[in-house]
This record gives structure tokens, C-alpha cells and sequence, in this order.
């Protein structure tokens, strides 16, 4: 027993750190050796495990001892070399932060479950259903195991009533919903009950379920807040439930606060009115379903397919000879319903830019901790001759550079919450609410913060190897002089420098051809001072008015405003001119006399009233523009609806043929072409891949009818009044619409301009995002190519100075230092252009998203030149600055060195 | 020098060690016999935390390892000897006063509870 201990005492005696092991090893040893019978003797079997534990105990200490002066030490290095220290952190936060921003706006927006939602992967949505077609698609039990309709978001006005006075009305968006749709999420109430079939049925009172932050912001959390009533859009309706904490329906990013059943009177939701729930064409409902088991989407997207051609051709549908896919289904219980096949596409461009961005800040800091290993090999030379262990040297070297690397790290993060606290207070053009949670993923930092530990112990490991494995003589003798081993003239530092310099011109052409390309596609072009025109919104359905009065009211709004003084033109329209459109919709232009069948899947829909492009100042090319006719037509009962096309439309359903006159059909209605005007520039708007460049989208205008007035949309009726110079307008269009009710509420009044600034602030924020980004990239490169520089000159000294005593002139030395750094740059540069733009014709080939964008943008010769002379430029700036010392060098000081 | 103040109130093994050292220099077993003997067995600095903690003494400077060794007789010539500081003396000397007034503290407590 006795000499087991000792023998176990001894190899922990040698795990002691070397240090301590140098100065106190064989005394621990002997000391125990002197004492261990007298322990025995006194303790017996529980001294010796004592004197076991004690040294088991103490040699972890002694190493947490090492690695705090370790960490001193390394903290006073840093300190000394403040430059050094602040543009590693610096460099290294910025990367991290932008990618760790990024990634997790990315991941937040694509990956991430619906709050609330149970199972969300086996939920599936499909867009655009008439209530008739749900209840059959319900049925198919063999693929959901529940199905429920809903619309939204949609407006509500609503009121809480506290005894017999009610609070002004505010307009809130929620989801107008099937009794099945918290089942089929799986959304339990928090207090209350949910909506459920058996109870909520059609003419049972008025009731909603409201969402825990419409409790929590508008009804101070109140305790008996179920039960209370409120007034939605002026009808009295009784509080049922309170959503769980977080949930805001089942397409999150367009939040609902508030939740009102299907078998509600229409009085009190305007969306019902006209016996939506029977009527097959009023496709403004989703469907949302949970898959049965075993059922995959695309299996549950074929089942619906042919369910839905039989339904078209039972029911006659105007379309059902259309081809092509009858019903797609996107992915639900997601932040955003994406179609599954845009997510890699998605993922890659997010993954590409921010690798390059982590790899670059890496790169930069592994070139510095090289440059830095070089610096110090005399004060590591003296310590090793001194006796210190390499293994200890290492250790202080690596600490160094984890330090550094965490603190980047840290300062990453704190970038990151900058980053993300910005761009919250961002409100974004749209008349939807919109809630991007882009806080940073914990996951995203986590992995930066590894990365750039990695890169940390990585890149500090490699130098203090190097540094540590040298000849002392020769190292004292030459100081910073001598080689690293295995870092000869084409090392590892000039490849990191080539990587650098091709990863900063990638990283900047690609922001490049982003900023130009979304600049590009997004101009406006209009005709006209877009503060002289103001858009007025206006909803009198959610103000009480029935669609007939309502359609009355603006049959007799136009000839009201044009009394006011300076107005010269009004037009009505759904949506704000100039867009941004949604090209979502599939139609066909049947075959005729002279064309084959036509089929345009994205083309956008625009409502809009009489009057509208006179007052835009477009120009109709042939046939006429909607008048107050088109707005009298009952849709129920006619077969055709007049339509308008632009240019790009027109071309694209008929070719050169004239489209006067000519048939178009959709899913469940047929149009024809009475005019075609000139394309009107709509920035933002989604175009197809490989589509023509610019910012014409093909669209299809349809004209407001008496319907379109009974239900107006989610951001209310606009109207559009174009004002002449120097007269108050806005007031007397406001005088006049008081004087017609005054208790019709005017919303979102803004001039054009504004409307269009909203527009274009994504634009300003992509140009601001990609510019930082290419800036990042050129800072990096440039430091990177000065730390090269100023480690050649260090290390070419003595030649310099035996050159310059030998008579070489100040330039022939500049131009030999410039000429390696020179060297890399152009090999550098050559790559990145390579590989910037075989992305960039990847992207386009592949991404609908982003194809477009870099299209237009990746044809631009200020770019394509621009870039590599800028980058290159500047590279030799930061080679040319410590290049210069090197004709400072005192021949007589650098030979004396020796 | 740092003062003697911020090292109260001091661990027990650093003033045991310190206490052993008042005398005259001792080696690492003698000091662990010292304190064994004053304290009657109750104390056992065990070897690897007595080193540890001679090592951070050393660091504190409140002791030293001694240049002179004992008269030849009595000198083991495999140990070390370590020598009590002036600052290591004043650390003494702070935390013995310490420990009085504590002690002078309970007496006039107990002191007053036999008069009530």
C-alpha cells in the first residue's frame, strides 16, 4: 500500500507544471517520501488517500495559476502594442458581427419555427382558395389531419368599451379564420377557450380571440379581460380567449392581434359581405393544413391538384383548360412561408458572403499573428536561452492570441445587438405591420465566437510553433532578421496575402454588383414633382358605412376633390403607384388566329379606378384608359372584365400581334384588353430569373369595381390627388371629404415622394448594408497588405542597407519592395475577379432572388474596373507607407547589426 | 512595497508557515514538523499545498529562500531554508495584533456578560 502511493505520488508530482516542477518538484517529492510513514502511522489507510488528494488537488491549481499570469502577461503585451491590439479586435468584431447579423436576420426569417405552433413542419399553406374549394379539400383525410380557411392579415377597427364610453378606434390586423384554425396549429389558449367547430357556429353571437400582446399592450393585461366585449369595426363582439405568449398567427412575420371566426355577421367583418363563403371565385382565402402522417408536401400537393381539376371542370371554371400546376403549397408554421426550393438557393448566398466576411477577418488576424511571431522571435530567442521551456513559451504565445481572438469576439457581439437594435427602429414601406425579429441567434454567435477562437488558437498556435523552433545563435545574432522556418519567400504569408487580396476584391465586386444591380432595377421614372401628389387612404366599410354607400361614396368622391382648390387630377386606386408589385399571378392568353397559347406566371395585378394614369401622366398607347363606366360593372354578372396592359404585358402574351380587344383568362376569371399603356417604373418588385432588366414589370391593370369598393384592401382605398404649385390642396381635399361625413377617417396621408422614399429605404439600406460590407473587405485587405510590407522591409534590412552602400538609389529600393508586394496584389486581384464573377453568373443562373440583381448590376464597367484599380490602389498605398522606411535605412546601422 | 494591511486577515496556512519561520529559517519538513508540534498534531500542512503555498509566499515577498544555512552539524544539505521578510515579519506582526484585539474584544464581552 505504502509503495503504491508512492508510486502514484510520484507521476503526480511530475504532472506539475514545469515551472513549479523545476524549482519545487523534488522537494514535494521528498518531503512526501520523509512524511509518508509518519502519515500512515498516524491517519493509517485514510492518511495516504489524503496525501494523494492533496497533490491531485494541487496540480490543477498550480495550472490555473500559470495560465492567470499567463493571461497578465499577455494583457501587458497587448497593452504595449495598442495598434496591434485594437485593429485585431477591431477587425475580427466587425466580421463577426456582420455575419453574426446577418446570418441570424437570415436564419430568424427562413429557418425558424412559427412561435405557438406544434409540429410546425407537417403545416403546410396554400395560397389564394375560395371557401367552397376548402371544404372539399378539407375532406381528404387520407392527407390532413386538419384543415382550417383563413384570411389576414386583414384591418380591424376596434374599441374597447369601459362602462358605457368607448376608446377611439384603432386599427388593428388580424386574421379573419375558420373555427379549425387553432386546432390545426395546435395553439391552446392561455385563459379562455379557442374556436372550436361545435361551439362557433354561423349565427351564434359576435365573439374574438385576441392575441396575448393585444392584451399585454392594449388592455394592461387585464384579469377579466375574457368575457369583456369590444367593438370590431363597430359591431359589439365578446372576448372569448387570450392567445399563449409569443403566438401572433401562423405566418408570424405579418402579425395578427386579433382573431375573429368565419361564422361572423358580415356587418361586423366587411370581408364576409357578398356570401363570400359560397362563392367559388372569391379566391382570398389561405388554406392552411396538417399533413396526416406519413404524407410529404409534394405528395399532398399532387392529391390536391387533381382533387382541383375535378372541381374546376365540375364547376366550369373559366381557366380549367390552363396548364400547369393547379395549387402550390409552401412550407406553414414558418416565420415566412417560403417554397422549400428557394431555401438553398437562399442559404448559399447567405453562407457565401458570410464565410467570406468570417474567413477574411481570420485571414487578417493570422496575418498579423504572423507578422507579430516574426517581430518577437529575438525576445522568444532570449527566453529560450534562458531556460524557458517551449512548451511554456507556446502556451504564453497562444494565450495571446485566444485573448485577442476573445476579445473580438466579444466586441463581435456587441456589434452584432448594435447592429440589430439599428435596424429595429427601421419602419419598412409597407401598409402591413411587419415584425422582423432579427435579435441575434444565439446559435450564430455561438458559432462566430468558435470560429474566431478557432482561428484564434489556430493561427497564434502555427507562429509561436515556428517562432519557438529556431536557432538561437543565429537568431540573436540577426535579431528580427532571420527566416522563420518553413516561411520562405512564397510561404504561408504570401498565400494568406494572395487569399486576403482575392477574398476583398470578391467580397467588394459582390457587394458592387448587388448595390448597382438593386439601384439599376429600381429607378423611378415618373413624369411629374412627386410632392405635388398626395396619397390619401380611406376605409369606410371599417367605418360603418354598408358596400353600397360605400361604393356610393367614392362614385361621388373624384368631382368632390376636384373642388378643392389646386387639385387638378383624382384617381382611386387598391395600391400605392409605383409599387412595389407582387408578381404572383399565373394568366393565359388563349390561343387566337396567328398565336399559340400563352402562359405568363408572374405577372402582376393592379386595381385601379378611372382616371389613374392621366393623373400618373402615363401615356396610353392604343385603345383608352378606365373611365367611370368600368367602375358601375357588377362582377357577379359579367363574364369578361375590361382589362389594361403595359408595354412589357403585352408583348409578353401577344407578341408584336396587337393585344385591343384580345382574350386573357384566369384561374376563375376572363378579361379582355381595352388599352395598353406605357410601362410605369416599379421598383422593389420581385421579377422572374433570366427576365428582362429594369424596373418594368408586366402587369395586368384590372378597373375598381362596386365589389373592390364594398371590400376594400388591407391598406385601405388610396386616394390620389395630384395638386397644382403654391396652393394648400391637401387642407381643402381634407375640408371636402369632412364635409361629405365627417366622421370618415383619413389614414396614412403622405405626398408621392414620401410614398416613394418609403420604397426606397430598403434600397438605401441594401446600398448601406453591401457598402459596409465591401468597405470591410478593402480596410482588411489594406491592413493586411501593410503588415506584409512592413515585415518584408523589417527582414530585408541588411540587404537594403548593403544595396544602399553599395549605391542603389532611394527609388530602385522603393521599387524593389513595391514590387513583391505589387506581385501578390495583381495575383490577388486576378482571383477575385474570377471568382466574383463566377458567382455572380451562378447567382443568375440559379436564384430568382438575386439573379436579377446581379444581371444588372454585374455588367457595369465603373465596377468591373473601378473595383480591382480602387482595391489595387489601395493595396499599394498600405505597401507603399512602410516601404518608404525602407529608404530610410542607415546603411552604416544595418551593416553594424551583423 | 505592498502593505502589510492588505494581506489581513491572513489564510491559515500562510500564518502558520509565517509563524514557524519567526524564529529562525526552516526547510519545508521542518516547518510542517514545527506546526504539527505547536499545534499538537491537529495541523498537518501537507506537502504539495505547503509547496504551493511557500511558492505564493515567495510571489508575495514575505519570504525568501535563505542564503545562509545552518552550522554544518545540523545542516541537511538536500533541503532549501526559507527566511522570514521584513514585510513578511510586519504581515506577522498585523495579523498576530489582529488576532489580540478579536480575542481582547470577546474578553471585555464576556467580561460584560458576567456583570450583567
Amino acid at each position: 500500500m505504502r509503495s503504491l502511493t508512492l508510486r502514484i505520488y510520484r507521476r503526480l508530482a511530475f504532472a506539475f507544471p514545469q515551472e513549479f516542477q523545476m524549482v519545487y518538484g523534488a522537494d514535494v517529492i521528498e518531503l512526501g517520501e520523509d512524511a509518508i510513514d509518519d502519515i500512515q502511522a498516524q491517519y493509517g489507510v485514510w492518511g495516504l488517500a489524503r496525501l494523494l488528494a492533496d497533490i491531485a488537488v494541487r496540480v490543477p491549481i498550480e495550472y490555473l495559476s500559470e495560465m492567470r499570469r499567463d493571461l497578465a502577461y499577455a494583457l501587458r503585451t497587448l497593452s504595449k502594442s495598442r495598434g496591434f491590439a485594437a485593429v485585431g479586435i477591431l477587425s475580427l468584431g466587425l466580421g463577426i458581427g456582420i455575419a453574426s447579423f446577418s446570418a441570424s436576420e437570415f436564419l430568424n426569417l427562413i429557418l425558424r419555427d412559427a412561435p405557438g405552433a406544434v409540429d410546425p413542419s407537417r403545416l403546410v399553406i396554400a395560397m389564394g382558395t375560395s371557401y367552397p374549394y376548402f371544404e372539399h379539400y378539407r375532406d381528404q383525410h387520407d392527407l390532413f389531419s386538419g384543415a382550417a380557411a383563413y384570411q389576414g392579415p386583414i384591418p380591424f377597427n376596434v374599441s374597447l368599451s369601459s362602462g358605457n364610453a368607448s376608446t377611439k378606434a384603432e386599427r388593428v390586423f388580424g386574421h379573419l379564420v375558420s373555427p379549425q384554425y387553432f386546432s390545426v396549429i395546435g395553439v391552446r389558449a392561455s385563459r379562455g377557450r379557442a374556436f372550436d367547430p361545435q361551439i362557433d357556429r354561423t349565427g351564434s353571437a359576435p365573439v374574438v380571440f385576441i392575441s396575448d400582446q393585444f392584451w399585454r399592450d392594449r388592455m394592461d393585461a387585464d384579469p377579466d379581460a375574457v368575457g369583456r366585449t369590444i367593438h370590431v369595426n363597430g359591431q359589439l363582439a365578446t372576448i372569448v380567449g387570450i392567445g399563449p405568449k409569443g403566438f401572433r398567427g401562423v405566418v408570424p412575420v405579418f402579425p395578427a392581434e386579433i382573431f375573429v371566426p368565419t361564422t361572423s355577421p358580415a356587418a361586423m367583418v366587411p370581408e364576409l359581405a357578398g356570401d363570400t363563403l359560397h362563392k367559388r371565385d372569391a379566391k382570398v382565402f389561405q388554406a392552411l393544413f396538417r399533413m396526416a402522417p406519413g404524407v410529404t408536401l409534394t405528395s399532398a400537393e399532387a392529391g390536391l391538384d387533381t382533387l382541383t381539376r375535378r372541381l374546376d371542370e365540375e364547376w366550369l371554371d373559366p381557366a380549367r383548360d390552363v396548364k400547369g400546376r393547379r395549387v402550390a403549397l409552401v412550407p406553414g408554421g414558418e416565420m415566412v412561408p417560403i417554397p422549400r426550393e428557394m431555401v438553398p438557393v437562399e442559404l448559399a448566398m447567405a453562407l457565401l458572403l458570410n464565410s467570406l466576411i468570417l474567413s477574411l477577418a481570420c485571414m487578417n488576424l493570422a496575418n498579423m499573428q504572423l507578422a507579430r511571431a516574426s517581430a518577437r522571435r529575438r525576445e522568444v530567442a532570449i527566453r529560450l536561452s534562458v531556460g524557458a521551456s517551449r512548451f511554456r513559451l507556446v502556451r504564453q504565445l497562444l494565450t495571446e492570441s485566444v485573448l485577442l481572438a476573445c476579445a473580438g469576439g466579444a466586441a463581435g457581439v456587441l456589434f452584432a445587438y448594435a447592429g440589430a437594435a439599428g435596424f429595429r427602429t427601421i419602419s419598412l414601406p409597407s401598409a402591413l405591420p411587419i415584425n422582423l425579429d432579427i435579435s441575434p441567434d444565439w446559435r450564430v454567435l455561438l458559432f462566430a465566437f468558435a470560429v474566431s477562437l478557432a482561428s484564434g488558437i489556430g493561427f497564434g498556435l502555427v507562429p509561436a510553433l515556428a517562432s519557438t523552433r529556431t536557432d538561437l545563435t543565429s537568431t540573436l545574432k540577426e535579431g528580427a532578421l532571420a527566416q522563420l522556418r518553413g516561411y520562405r519567400r512564397v510561404g504561408i504569408r504570401n498565400l494568406l496575402m494572395v487569399a486576403q487580396v482575392a477574398g476583398s476584391l470578391m467580397l467588394l465586386l459582390i457587394a458592387g454588383f448587388m448595390i448597382i444591380g438593386f439601384q439599376k432595377s429600381n429607378e423611378f421614372r415618373i413624369g411629374f414633382d412627386p410632392l405635388r401628389m398626395y396619397l390619401i387612404s380611406l376605409d369606410p366599410v371599417r367605418d360603418g358605412y354598408s358596400g353600397e354607400k360605400a361604393a356610393d361614396l367614392f362614385a361621388a368622391l373624384p368631382a368632390r376633390l376636384k373642388r378643392a382648390p389646386g387639385a387638378e387630377e383624382i384617381a382611386l386606386t387598391e395600391a400605392p403607384p409605383f409599387g412595389p408589385l407582387i408578381t404572383n399571378s399565373m394568366v393565359t392568353a388563349p390561343s387566337d388566329s396567328g398565336t399559340r397559347e400563352q402562359v405568363a406566371q408572374k405577372i402582376a395585378k393592379e386595381t385601379v379606378g378611372a382616371n389613374y394614369f392621366a393623373a400618373l401622366s402615363v401615356k396610353v398607347i392604343e385603345g383608352r384608359e378606365f373611365d367611370v363606366r368600368d367602375q358601375d360593372i357588377d362582377t357577379s354578372k359579367t363574364e369578361s372584365l375590361p382589362v389594361v396592359l403595359n408595354e412589357v404585358a403585352g408583348r409578353a402574351f401577344f407578341g408584336n400581334h396587337d393585344p385591343l380587344g384580345r382574350r386573357l383568362l384566369e384561374t376563375s376569371r376572363a378579361y379582355h384588353v381595352v388599352g395598353v399603356v406605357k410601362d410605369l417604373s416599379a421598383p422593389m418588385s420581385e421579377t422572374e430569373a433570366g427576365s428582362e432588366i429594369g424596373p418594368e414589370v408586366p402587369t395586368v391593370y384590372l378597373p375598381l369595381t362596386q365589389n373592390d369598393f364594398a371590400h376594400s384592401p388591407a391598406g385601405g382605398m388610396i386616394v390620389m390627388v395630384r395638386a397644382g404649385r403654391g396652393r394648400d390642396t391637401l387642407e381643402g381635399v381634407r375640408k371636402e371629404i369632412a364635409m361629405l361625413d365627417p366622421n370618415l377617417v383619413t389614414f396614412n396621408v403622405r405626398t408621392l415622394s414620401e410614398q416613394m422614399d418609403r420604397t426606397t429605404f430598403v434600397i438605401h439600406l441594401v446600398t448601406f448594408f453591401y457598402g459596409g460590407v465591401g468597405g470591410f473587405g478593402l480596410i482588411l485587405a489594406a491592413i493586411g497588405l501593410a503588415g506584409v510590407t512592413a515585415y518584408s522591409v523589417a527582414r530585408r534590412r541588411k540587404e537594403i542597407g548593403i544595396r544602399v552602400a553599395l549605391g542603389a538609389r532611394q527609388a530602385q529600393v522603393l521599387r524593389l519592395v513595391l514590387r513583391e508586394g505589387g506581385t501578390l496584389v495583381i495575383a490577388g486581384s486576378v482571383l477575385g475577379f474570377l471568382g466574383a464573377v463566377g458567382v455572380s453568373r451562378g447567382m443568375e443562373a440559379v436564384s430568382s432572388t438575386f439573379g436579377p440583381t446581379f444581371a444588372a448590376g454585374s455588367h457595369d464597367l465603373r465596377l468591373i474596373f473601378g473595383a480591382p484599380l480602387l482595391l489595387a490602389g489601395l493595396a499599394m498605398l498600405a505597401c507603399y507607407l512602410p516601404a518608404r522606411r525602407s529608404t530610410k535605412i542607415d546603411p552604416l546601422n544595418a551593416l553594424r547589426e551583423e | 512595497m505592498a502593505k502589510p494591511e492588505s494581506f489581513l486577515p491572513l489564510k491559515t496556512n500562510w500564518f502558520h508557515i509565517l509563524l514557524s519561520l519567526a524564529g529562525e529559517d526552516q526547510h519545508g519538513y521542518g516547518i510542517m514538523q514545527e506546526v504539527l508540534d505547536r499545534t499538537g498534531g491537529k495541523v498537518r500542512l501537507w506537502p504539495a499545498t505547503l509547496y504551493g503555498t511557500l511558492k505564493r509566499l515567495i510571489e508575495a515577498e514575505l519570504i525568501v529562500e535563505s542564503g545562509e544555512r545552518p552550522p554544518q552539524e545540523a545542516d541537511d544539505s538536500r533541503r532549501r531554508y526559507y527566511h522570514l521578510t521584513r514585510l513578511g515579519r510586519r504581515v506577522l506582526d498585523a495579523e498576530s495584533e489582529r488576532l489580540q484585539d478579536l480575542v481582547r474584544i470577546l474578553h471585555a464581552k464576556r467580561g460584560l456578560e458576567v456583570i450583567q
